[in-house]
């Protein structure tokens, strides 16, 4: 559940995956995608914290040659083992949402797995627990219950044979009383 | 949504298992001190949590209200990922953008890990030295200095707030300790807001952050916590879920302006016409507390005649750009609130009148009754949390030192005044006007500068000026740990230690957490601590000269740690050793969650004052009145705020940082940009009588018209320094309890063309 209401745009969530993984400069599993001035009226002040969506019919699974991608039955995380890739590159080429990342140094396909080994550990993703304003949290769709939370809100593109997990809580924007001029 | 991509027709089946090699380095125990190079490359493995972790505490240094209690993961002596303490309920298992890039950094491949010298100052011609040939070349030039001098009054320490581990005020002592010096004293950041708050209150201090909760309505006012104190919004959120009303005042659309119910612009620094206007409307409709200004509060009635005499409602507003209905309507809201709260920014002092600024927030709240209230008061800062021994800090001078003959007390808001009971004293500095200092000041002249917790030409004002006066110095030596702009115009960096490579102990000044900062991992390369050098310098010079410095010999950081711990320490925080620290921070026990919850108030009349005598000895006003703003020098105001991606120069120079800002910008107003013929993307030039700044431009109404908006950041591959635009002209406020008044930075003034 991303909640772009409680989300500051502090980027604790991109960088706390980074401090877990120490991916190579240049791969970025989960980043914030500013909302457009013509979704949200202010630039640079609401965003989507974005990393792979965990799909209900993942692309990524589907075309992968050697099953690097898992879907879990247990719970839906879709598990990316970078050891088995072999940078046929159509995970990159074919998820609409950019979740596989292209790791041009190592030569492989990365992608963000839910911190799988922390969940099993009984511990929050890195991002989940890193974020500062509680904005990132797992929710379980079969009984999650909130009516403001949307599949596609906004901004984030719609693919529906692929049925993303992800949902979102849309942001506020203020009411102003905003003086002309400084001088 | 879906970044481009570059067809890639190679396919390669990886000939290795990575996971096997890096096995072997673990058994062979080589993983400590394999370079940073490999490790970075087969670091991505899926995170063992068999085989366990060491755990250590640490805490973040730098100066910031978060403070944040962090808890490291060590394998084999390497630190691989840090987590957020769970068990603070204010950093609550989460970091920032800042702290999460601290892997990164202790392991950057750009950290500096020996002493260097630079052949020739400014030309990049760095060599290594050893720690033996850097401490002789020092110690031979602090002696020489003594020698032609008398004295050593003609070597100066700038120092701030680079890490405010407490035994790093081992620093001054090593000053201290070495003989009578010269100090750059005072702050650069919130000394205006700190003598308005001791004027008004007797001392700066704020609630319990924490208790934001209980807060019906919420003023942040020249402050930006969803940026400089993430930890603190979720309070908020939780205030406004039950019910309050959060309202910015601010001359910039913040990022907490945006999570505002209401987004009040006013004009910059025009904070106090408001405050005023607010007071007045307040007095005319009897809606002050009449037991606080009656029963606590001394001057209130000449208060009100100075309001009834010298404000309206309809001239603030014509001052403040804020509408008479809306500051009526504010003053109402506010006032009603049971309790209302204000977080008083720094960013609102950082001006000619900026503590006037602070003075007439404070009285709002006075008059409302808000102080003492839990869920109430003015928040800006304290220093509660901050009695330890100083033990680092406090050395003597060396027998037969000559110093100053004036009566300079050090002062600083962080310490006890040090006064210097002995005849001589430090000879002391305005550390916000270092560049004037350096060029003017003779008899003796500063010939040699040590540089500490503090980046001068990344954060001090009119870096032309700067440039000038570097030249007349006769040797800069740094600490720093990357090859920031100061250490590019110095002669020796000495490699510090990040704060996992030593012990000390954290406080914040604004929650009440008390951390332990353990040693983690080993100094990395030959890094040392501020505290290590000192004692390694102290080795050297009483090896040349014996008896020269008295600092004690201590490498062992850990030592001067314990030293600092003391009774009332203890006590506070309800902890019987530091050891106690090691499971986790720990909490003052607070009576209540609010400041001057007893109003008994430190002022001479033991009452909040609304006529302090005390500012009219220090030259302002005995009530909160009216200051009149910097007049523009120039068309657009120049506001240089913090950048969220880095504490000062820190942390925007790693690699990992640079994925998420990869370079600076200017925003710019669209009204203004199409008078000025600039579209979104193009190069400007930013220029006014201080210097120039070229920088891509941003279109956005997040500023007004006549505004430009640029964050202040060190980017180690663009020429990029805003402080080519910032003077140094004064803030009203700052000598009382600092030592020097504080800087205008935002009363800056400039104009753009496109490049």
């Amino acid at each position: 559940m991303v909640n772009s209401k409680k989300c500051v745009g502090c980027y604790s969530c991109a960088q706390a995956c980074k401090n877990q993984y120490h991916q190579e400069p240049g791969v970025v599993w989960r980043d914030l995608t500013p909302i457009a001035t013509k979704h949200y009226p202010h630039r640079e002040r609401a965003f989507y914290s974005l990393a792979c969506n965990h799909c209900d019919q993942p692309v990524c699974a589907e075309v992968c040659p050697v099953q690097a991608h898992v879907k879990r039955e247990k719970d839906g995380i879709v598990v990316h083992s970078a050891e088995k890739c072999i940078y046929c590159h159509a995970c990159i080429d074919e998820c609409p949402y950019g979740a596989a990342k292209d790791n041009v140094v190592l030569k492989r396909a990365e992608k963000c797995s839910m911190c799988v080994e922390r969940v099993d550990a009984g511990l929050k993703p890195a991002c989940v627990l890193g974020c500062p304003t509680k904005a990132l949290t797992i929710v379980d769709l079969a009984t999650l219950d909130n009516p403001k939370a949307e599949q596609y809100p906004p901004g984030f593109d719609k693919h529906e044979a692929l049925n993303p997990s992800t949902r979102f809580i849309r942001p506020m924007a203020p009411k102003l009383a905003l003086a002309n001029k400084d001088s | 949504m879906k970044k481009e991509l570059k067809k890639n027709a190679n396919t390669a089946v990886c000939p290795f298992s990575r996971r096997g090699f890096l096995k072997g380095m673990v058994a062979t125990g080589v993983l400590a001190s394999i370079p940073a190079g490999i490790l970075r490359a087969n670091a991505w493995e899926r995170i063992h949590y068999e085989g366990k972790y060491d755990i250590f505490r640490n805490a973040c240094p730098r100066n910031c209200y978060d403070t944040c209690s962090i808890k490291s993961y060590v394998r084999n002596g390497v630190l691989d990922f840090i987590e957020g303490a769970q068990e603070s309920t204010f950093t609550d298992g989460a970091l920032c953008v800042k702290g999460y890039a601290y892997p990164r950094r202790v392991y950057s491949p750009d950290r500096i890990k020996y002493p260097m010298k630079q052949v020739g100052r400014g030309t990049g011609n760095w060599k290594r030295i050893s720690w033996d040939e850097a401490l002789t070349e020092i110690s031979e030039k602090i002696l020489e200095i003594k020698k032609k001098d008398g004295s050593l009054l003609g070597m100066a320490l700038d120092k701030y707030s680079g890490n405010f581990g407490i035994t790093h005020y081992g620093v001054e002592g090593m000053m201290s300790s070495l003989g009578y010096t010269s100090r750059f004293v005072g702050t650069p950041c919130w000394p205006a807001g700190i003598d308005a708050q001791n004027f008004d209150m007797g001392n700066m201090w704020c609630n319990d952050p924490e208790d934001f909760v209980k807060a019906k309505y919420i003023i942040v006012w020249g402050g930006n916590p969803a940026w400089n104190s993430v930890h603190t919004m979720k309070f908020i959120y939780e205030a406004q879920e039950r019910g309050a009303k959060l309202v910015v005042i601010d001359p910039l659309l913040t990022q907490t302006a945006a999570k505002a119910d209401l987004y009040v612009r006013v004009k910059t620094s025009q904070d106090g016409v408001l405050a005023l206007g607010m007071a007045r409307h307040i007095v005319d409709k009897k809606l002050y507390n009449k037991e606080f200004v009656e029963k606590y509060s001394k001057g209130f009635v000449d208060f009100v005649s100075y309001l009834k005499e010298k404000v309206s409602v309809e001239w603030a507003a014509e001052q403040s750009g804020v509408p008479a209905e809306l500051i009526r309507q504010l003053a109402e809201e506010y006032a009603k609130a049971e309790p209302g709260t204000i977080w008083a920014g720094y960013g609102l002092q950082r001006h000619m009148n900026g503590g006037a600024n602070v003075r007439a927030i404070d009285a709002l709240a006075a008059m409302t009754g808000n102080i003492g209230k839990e869920g109430g008061g003015v928040r800006y800062g304290h220093l509660q949390t901050w009695g330890f021994n100083y033990n680092a800090m406090v050395q003597k001078q060396p027998e037969g030192s000559v110093g100053y003959l004036g009566k300079d007390k050090i002062k600083s808001e962080f310490t006890e005044e040090q006064e210097g009971k002995a005849k001589y004293s430090d000879r002391t500095i305005n550390i916000n006007k270092i560049a004037e200092s350096i060029l003017n000041i003779d008899e003796p002249p500063i010939r040699l500068l040590w540089v500490a917790c503090k980046n001068p030409f990344g954060q001090d004002f009119d870096r032309p000026k700067l440039l000038k006066a570097f030249k007349k110095l006769e040797m800069v030596v740094v600490v720093d740990q990357f090859f920031n702009e100061t250490v590019q115009n110095a002669d020796i960096v000495l490699p510090s230690t990040t704060l996992f490579e030593e012990y000390t102990v954290n406080v914040s000044y604004w929650h009440y957490w008390l951390s332990i900062n353990e040693k983690a991992i080993p100094e990395q390369y030959e890094a040392r601590s501020d505290l290590q050098i000192a004692a390694m310098l102290s080795t050297k010079m009483n090896e040349l000269e014996s008896g020269s410095c008295t600092f004690p010999q201590i490498m062992d950081t850990k030592v001067w740690m314990e030293k600092e711990f003391n009774e009332g320490i203890y006590k506070y925080f309800g902890i019987k050793s530091w050891q106690d620290l090691r499971s986790g921070p720990k909490k003052a026990k607070l009576a209540s969650s609010a400041s001057w919850h007893e109003k008994k108030f430190a002022t001479p009349s033991g009452k909040y004052e609304f006529s302090s005598d005390l500012a009219a000895d220090y030259g302002h006003t005995k009530l909160p009145e009216y200051k009149v703003r910097r007049k523009a020098y120039d068309k657009f105001r120049v506001l240089t705020p913090h950048t969220q991606f880095g504490l000062h120069s820190q942390f925007v120079n790693i690699d990992y940082m640079e994925d998420f800002n990869k370079e600076p910008f200017v925003y710019i107003n669209p009204l203004a940009a199409k008078v000025k013929n600039i579209a979104d993307g193009d190069m400007v030039k930013v220029f006014n009588k201080v210097g120039n700044v070229t920088v891509k431009a941003k279109l956005t109404d997040n500023v007004a018209e006549d505004v430009i908006l640029m964050y202040e950041a060190w980017f180690r591959k663009a020429d990029f320094n805003v402080q080519n635009l910032v003077d140094d002209e004064s803030s009203d406020m700052g000598s009382y309890k600092t030592g020097a008044p504080g800087v205008a930075i935002h009363d800056q003034f400039a104009d753009i063309v496109k490049a």
